[in-house]
């Protein structure tokens, strides 16, 4: 036994309890989310599906901490996020969360090098170093050739890598993709898929928002969002693997 | 984030927008420039005109028709004509402190000499003038009593004017000058004495004030000139020249000033000329400034993916607010820079040709200081609130902005 001090369970990752998300649209009041209860254990693989206006970016970005919940408790890692202030959640926004978009949201004046740096900015990371993690970030997504390129240089797929790039540069607790592939076509958004599931491999935990059946059947898990309500949460019993890029 | 990477965002956006930069800049640059201009202007002009006054000498006295209001020293009145040759005579009779009273028409008209025409000043006085302002000759003679009595047509020129006409301002003795079509004789000419208020002093022609009195029809004198026994005797000499004038004209009807009482009131009112129109510069420096505060808001609207991405990957409101910030700040100072750079130059230029003088370090080191603090100044109050909306937006809402 050791003494003084606890380890921590290896409790959830993510713990939603009685999630409500409101939006008040002038005098009419939107319930977007209405009683989300679920947990993401450390390296799981989860897709959220659902029908258009379900809940699913809402349920994303209350998990990214890009927001906050109206009524319910967060745990991220064991901690209370829900009533955190907006520095806070910035500060848990840089070190703990992996943020990537459907329109990549890359900065377009900034080549890729420069972008994947920003979130170790925030973190005050010294420059050197910065550039090291950086560089690093970039090989493991199979873009070491084009550092040096701007977003109008790339394809759409390498993009999107470059947006993974700079989700996993902080080492982030959980990488969100809310339709990662949307705006690509299917080879890339395959290769895209590829990158995302080699990360898992290597035990980083995710989740994807997708209303494609054949993107989710690569996660684990798949969550079923209607109405702003959880409807089905199953397992996949056999995952897809997608098949990495060729060069 | 830390200050230098702070900077090149900053330095990059600029960038990104020369012109609109530069633009922008330019109400700044004006602002400054003009506020530098003005003040340092002033204060030449300051200690230029009260070192010519006070190079006039200390023992000298004005006495200017009209009567001052109690707010200011001079005669505010509509300045009606009420001093003559006769007062300054009871006056040098009847003073015992007030020695030497010198009457002076002073007016400006076109004379003819040596087939070459001019605009003058031309004027009428007495023989004491020679020793009450302190002038010295190069040729010929100064006006006599005898010129007073006869109306003689001679005339006295200054050095300048000499030069103007005659080409040799020596050989100008024994030459003629049409006055109002009448003929004079050159029998003199002053030693240089330089200029005031960035006139020529120099520019002159006198005659006996009894021939310039027939020749303009007048039997007024503009003002006189008053000199004290001593330097000691002046407020003496101003009481007396009150009280001789009070009873002569039977109304106080005139005005008596002593050199530091005109200094004090020149300095004053150039000081607040100074003060007034470098308060009109200033106003063109919030100018600028509103016209920094209006392109920064368009640039927090157009950056507002910008700003929701940069929050999203962990930006805190106070990286934001810095950043931006520092952009306003950077335009205003640059300006200011700029600004300072041309405020001298025009200031030099402007001191060089009117006073012939340029404005001293000691002198503009202030104004140059406070001019470009006041820019960053602005930079930063009307940076601050573009500034202050970006740091709260909302990271989702800026991402979805369009
Ligand atoms: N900022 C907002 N203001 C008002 N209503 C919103 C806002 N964001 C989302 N909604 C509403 O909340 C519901 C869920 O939206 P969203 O989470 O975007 O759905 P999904 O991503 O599944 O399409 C929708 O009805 C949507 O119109
Ligand atoms: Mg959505």
């Amino acid at each position: 036994m050791t003494v003084g001090r606890t380890l921590p369970a290896a409790g959830p990752l993510v713990a939603l309890r009685d999630i409500t998300k409101v939006y008040q649209m002038g005098r009419v009041t939107v319930p977007a989310l209405q009683g989300v209860s679920l947990e993401i254990a450390p390296g799981q693989f989860v897709a959220i599906m659902g029908p258009s206006g379900s809940g699913k970016s809402t349920l994303m970005n209350l998990i990214g901490c890009l927001d906050r919940p109206s009524s319910g408790t967060y745990l991220l890692d064991g901690q209370d996020v829900s009533r955190l202030d907006d520095d806070e959640l910035a500060d848990i926004r840089n070190r703990r969360i992996g943020f990537v978009f459907q329109t990549f949201n890359l900065l377009s004046r900034y080549t890729a090098l420069r972008n994947v740096e920003m979130p170790m900015i925030y973190a005050t990371v010294p420059r050197a170093e910065r550039r090291r993690r950086a560089l690093r970030a970039l090989e493991q997504v199979g873009l070491a050739a084009r550092v040096q390129h701007t977003p109008q240089e790339l394809s759409g797929g390498e993009q999107q890598r470059v947006a993974i790039a700079r989700a996993l540069v902080n080492e982030p607790a959980i990488l969100l993709a809310d339709e990662p592939t949307g705006n690509l076509d299917s080879r890339s958004g395959e290769e895209i898929l590829a990158v995302v599931q080699d990360l898992n491999a290597r035990g980083i935990t995710i989740a994807v928002v997708t209303h494609d059946r054949d993107v989710a059947q690569h996660a684990r898990r798949i969550l079923q969002l209607r109405d702003g309500r959880l409807v089905r949460d199953e397992p996949v019993p056999q995952p897809l693997v997608a098949r990495p890029a060729l060069a | 984030m830390d200050i230098l990477e702070s900077l090149s965002v900053a330095l990059e956006a600029l960038r990104a927008h020369k012109l609109r930069s530069f633009l922008t800049m330019l109400g700044v640059i004006i602002g400054v420039a003009a506020v530098i201009a003005l003040v340092s202007v002033g204060q030449t002009a300051r200690s230029s005109v009260v070192g010519e006054f006070a190079s006039l000498g200390p023992d000298l006295l004005w006495v200017l028709p009209g009567k001052a209001k109690e707010d200011s020293p001079f005669p505010t009145e509509e300045a009606r004509l009420t001093l003559t040759y006769e007062d300054a005579r009871a006056i040098e009779r009847e003073a015992v402190f007030a020695v030497e009273v010198t009457p002076m028409l002073q007016t400006s008209v076109e004379v003819t000499g040596s087939g070459r025409k001019t605009t003058t000043t031309v004027i009428g006085t007495t023989p004491n003038l020679l020793v009450v302002r302190d002038m010295a000759l190069q040729a010929g003679r100064f006006l006599q009593e005898s010129d007073m009595s006869r109306r003689r047509r001679i005339v006295v020129l200054g050095p300048s004017l000499a030069q103007r006409l005659y080409r040799v301002p020596r050989n100008a003795v024994g030459r003629k000058l049409t006055i109002n079509g009448r003929a004079f004789d050159v029998v003199g000419i002053l030693q240089p004495e330089g200029g005031i208020l960035g006139v020529d002093l120099d520019d002159r022609a006198y005659l006996p004030l009894t021939t310039a009195q027939q020749l303009f029809n007048i039997n007024y004198a503009s003002f006189l000139f008053v000199k004290a026994k001593d330097v000691e005797s002046v407020s003496r000499a101003e009481r007396e020249t009150e009280r001789i004038l009070l009873r002569k004209h039977g109304e106080e009807d005139f005005t008596v000033l002593t050199q530091s009482q005109l200094l004090v009131s020149l300095s004053a009112i150039l000081g607040i000329l100074t003060i007034a129109l470098s308060s009109i510069a200033a106003i063109s420096l919030v100018v600028g400034g509103i016209g920094i505060m209006n392109i920064m808001l368009v640039s927090v609207t157009e950056r507002t993916r910008e700003i929701g991405i940069r929050k999203a990957i962990g930006a805190r409101r106070l990286d934001i607010l810095t950043q931006f910030l520092i952009e306003a700040v950077g335009i205003s100072l640059v300006g200011g820079i700029l600004g300072m750079g041309a405020g001298l130059a025009i200031s030099w230029g402007i001191s060089l040709r009117l006073f012939h003088s340029v404005p001293t370090i000691a002198a503009t080191l202030p104004v140059v200081v406070l001019a470009f603090s006041f820019s960053a100044l602005v930079g930063v109050i009307f940076g601050v609130y573009p500034a202050w909306r970006a740091a709260n937006l909302h990271p989702i809402e800026a991402l979805r902005y369009e």
